[in-house]
């Protein structure tokens, strides 16, 4: 069956961005129906976010290069999605127009943990029950999970057939050469629980104390994450469908490293995408160069997770100037601090610029391992206004572990400097600061696992301070909103019995919870209340000796250079980059960098 | 400067016209057609479209101005690059722009689902007021220019620019009058002052 768009031609007039949802995308593959396994990639968000997504163009690679295709499909916003729910027609792919429940597998991109309601909302439109006790030995598609947030899957565990653990590259194609072969069997199961990287919740059980912690795991009780070691040689694309509306990042993207050296104790994205693996300049450079011919973009994004480090930026920079056409520009949206020069910020609009110190403090910034100094941040803010920037975005948070009051008000401090800085320049065009304050999360894998969220009382009592303090001429202040992270924290720590809460707040009306106007607080609340769960549960201080949910799966980092980065944090030691020597994470065998290859 | 004719079909009806500019853009580049840049604080490729169409109504004679001194076959460079819908029909050099967004006067469209009338009794008519989209009352007589049923459909010629008629708004007013139901818009030609 496929939909044809002329049946819903009055939804999609009623849509506020009806292109969104009628494919035809200019570079998408021409799709064959009825292959071994038919894979939908599906992305718990818009349209124009999804398509800016770059892992999902990854896994939809190497799952074609293996013979099979990949369709895609995003949720629809509600005026959409709701009217084909009115309608009674199935939400569809958008290559082939298939329903999702005709597809072999559906694998849905977990790359923030407050979209879990939006994956209920394409399950639900696409007429397939969400728990899988449900499904089992029915014709539904298997439910699969990826993307970061599924490093810990509890939450969903009850929903997902399989969850893939780690790089997608080479795993979510595995899977589907076992599919090819044995089908939805116990026997694909079986095997697939088996490969590295796959998890598969029903082989798992978790058992539970009279007090409510995990105190054990049975069956499967260990998944190692997958890692693609040669980067250079993984899957990726040649071109990349240019979407039909502007997307969020509408641009061609390189990945020029995967993995980060430096260890902020707060970052999962440090931890969880270790080791640092990196693509050369010639690879880099032919990967760009195929992106702009075939998709003609005008803007080259080199994206890692901080691209001021890796080695060979400027030697990358001029081999890309020399290969590119003139117009294209290139841009560099992870610079830190200490790496920001004018020079190879060159050639970004220069107009405003972001910098992340997090902490106000130096000691606060040495607690997170931060590593970078007030000299640094000043020197760099000097070096931007120098090539011509009077704007700058300043990332702070707020609730990280041992906080007091004057590491609050020291933010004040770093802007003082920085309007210093901007005062030399003798411009007559004021210069624009926008502080951006988010309350600090503890997430699986960082060394801050085990921390305490703060609470309503003590946000509010910060942000008072933070009002006192940084309501300062020609600097706008902002922060998230409280709730919205104490969601994400419960969301991000949490365990099986979550599955129920998430379905109820699902069947309330949640969904796309990470939009400040669409969170409705008083149905998660509600959904939290009936299931008799407390979320002050899930953001509580973890005892170092309690089984995390999340605790089988292995992520290659050990637990015990994450406990003792924890101590580290508190007596303020800075453990610092992988740059300067290894650090001994765990990973030791496999990491380049710890090779001494940087 | 090269004025092309193209289409907004297959999909591509429901493009916004900012995204139909954007994927003009990138169709021209990918195509390797080297477009002049305003010169501005802003620089942007100099592409001149015609006017704005409603989203969803299809078109087979939309027009653009481009400021390029490519010298190739332009009409087959563009449809070997451009998204599937948006094509090339014709294509000439200009030395000055036809300014299409100003000079169209009039569009001819095809309506189908409504049920045939005498057309007669429209053209008769002195005037007939309707609400457009914005809540505003407005005369749409004077800006029908003709109109016939045929058996594929109601075709007619309507007012464009600052007597412009939005076809759909026409095709429901006949529906409402005749029955049937608002099929396939599109538009089929344009009347260009030279």
């Amino acid at each position: 069956m496929t939909i044809n768009l002329d049946d819903i031609k009055d939804l999609l007039l009623k849509s506020e961005k009806p292109a969104r949802y009628t494919g035809g995308e200019f570079g998408m593959p021409e799709l064959k129906e009825n292959s071994a396994c038919n894979f939908c990639l599906c992305f718990p968000d818009l349209y124009e976010v999804g398509m800016s997504n770059l892992g999902i163009k990854i896994v939809a690679e190497s799952i074609s290069r293996r013979g099979y295709f990949a369709d895609f499909c995003f949720t629809p916003w509600k005026d959409f999605g709701d009217g084909l729910k009115e309608r009674g027609v199935p939400l569809y792919s958008l290559g082939l127009k298939k329903p999702l429940a005709e597809f072999d597998i559906l694998g849905f991109s977990l790359q923030f943990e407050l979209c879990y309601t939006n994956v209920l909302y394409m399950l639900d439109l696409a007429g397939i029950p969400l728990l899988r006790k449900d499904r089992v030995g029915k014709k539904y598609p298997l439910i699969a999970f990826g993307g970061p947030c599924a490093v810990n899957p509890e939450p969903l565990a009850e929903i997902a057939d399989i969850v893939f653990i780690g790089d997608g590259e080479s795993t979510d194609a595995e899977v589907c050469d076992l599919y090819a072969k044995y089908g939805s069997s116990q026997e694909f199961f079986e095997r697939a629980s088996k490969i590295e990287g796959v998890y598969i919740p029903a082989f798992t059980q978790v058992k539970y104390a009279k007090d409510g912690h995990i105190c054990g795991f049975e069956g499967i009780t260990r998944v190692k994450k997958a890692i693609a070691f040669d980067l250079e040689n993984a899957p990726f694309p040649k071109t990349f469908a240019v979407a039909n509306i502007e997307s969020v990042h509408d641009r061609a993207v390189i990945e020029v490293m995967r993995g980060c050296y430096r260890g902020c104790r707060f970052c999962q994205a440090g931890f969880i995408y270790r080791p640092v693996r990196k693509k050369s300049v010639k690879t880099l450079t032919e990967q760009a160069c195929n992106l702009i011919k075939n998709t003609g973009f005008d803007e080259v994004s080199m994206n890692s997770l901080s691209t001021g480090d890796y080695k060979h930026l400027r030697e990358l920079i001029k081999s890309l100037r020399g290969s590119l056409p003139k117009e294209v520009t290139l841009a560099l949206p992870s610079l830190r601090v200490d790496s920001f020069d004018g020079e190879i910020a060159q050639d970004a609009r220069r107009i405003s610029l972001t910098f992340a110190p997090e902490a106000g403090s130096q000691r606060l910034r040495d607690v997170i391992n931060k590593d970078i100094t007030e000299d640094e941040i000043i020197k760099a803010a000097e070096s931007a206004f120098d090539v011509g920037y009077s704007a700058v975005k300043l990332y702070f948070m707020m609730g990280l572990p041992t906080e007091t009051d004057e590491d609050l008000k020291a933010m004040s401090r770093i802007v003082g400097l920085i309007k210093g800085a901007y005062a030399k320049q003798k411009r007559g065009k004021p210069l624009r600061i926008s502080l951006s304050v988010s309350t600090f999360i503890p997430k699986p894998f960082t060394p801050f696992q085990w921390e305490r969220q703060c609470s309503l009382q003590e946000a509010e009592q910060k942000q008072e301070v933070l009002k006192k303090h940084l309501f300062i001429k020609g600097v706008s202040l902002s922060w998230s909103d409280y709730f919205t992270a104490k969601l994400e924290a419960v969301l991000a720590r949490g365990d099986r019995r979550l599955n129920k809460v998430i379905i109820s707040a699902y069947q309330k009306g949640c969904k796309f919870d990470g939009w400040t106007k669409e969170l409705n607080k008083k149905a998660w609340q509600e959904a939290f209340d009936e299931c008799g769960i407390d979320m002050d549960y899930y953001t509580r201080e973890w005892g170092e000796d309690e089984i995390l949910p999340w605790d089988l799966i292995d992520i290659s980092v050990s637990k015990k250079f994450l406990l003792n980065e924890r101590h580290k944090a508190y007596s303020g030691d800075v453990t610092g980059s992988c740059q300067t020597g290894c650090k001994g994470c765990g990973m030791q065998a496999n990491c380049p960098a710890a090779k001494g290859d940087l | 400067m090269i004025a092309f004719k193209y289409t907004k079909t297959d999909g591509a009806e429901y493009l916004s016209h900012l995204d139909l500019l954007r994927h003009i853009n990138c169709t021209l580049r990918r195509a390797g057609i080297a477009v002049n840049y305003s010169q501005g604080f802003n620089k942007h490729a100099r592409i001149f479209m015609s006017n704005p169409l409603g989203t969803g109504i299809k078109s087979v004679a939309e027009f653009c101005t481009v400021d390029t001194f490519f010298e190739g076959d332009f009409g087959a460079a563009f449809n070997a690059n451009s998204p599937k819908g948006i094509k090339c029909v014709e294509w000439y050099y200009t030395q000055t722009n036809p300014n299409f967004a100003f000079n169209t006067e009039q569009c001819y469209y095809r309506v189908k689902g409504l049920n045939p009338f005498n057309c007669d009794e429209i053209l008769q008519k002195q005037s007939i007021i309707l609400t457009d989209s914005r809540g505003r009352e407005v005369d749409i007589r004077p800006r029908i220019y003709a109109i016939e049923c045929k058996d594929d459909g109601v075709y007619f010629w309507a007012g464009c620019n600052e007597k412009n008629l939005r076809p759909e708004l026409l095709a429901s007013y006949l529906c409402s009058l005749y029955g049937g139901t608002v099929g396939e818009i599109i538009k089929l030609d344009a009347k260009v002052l030279k």
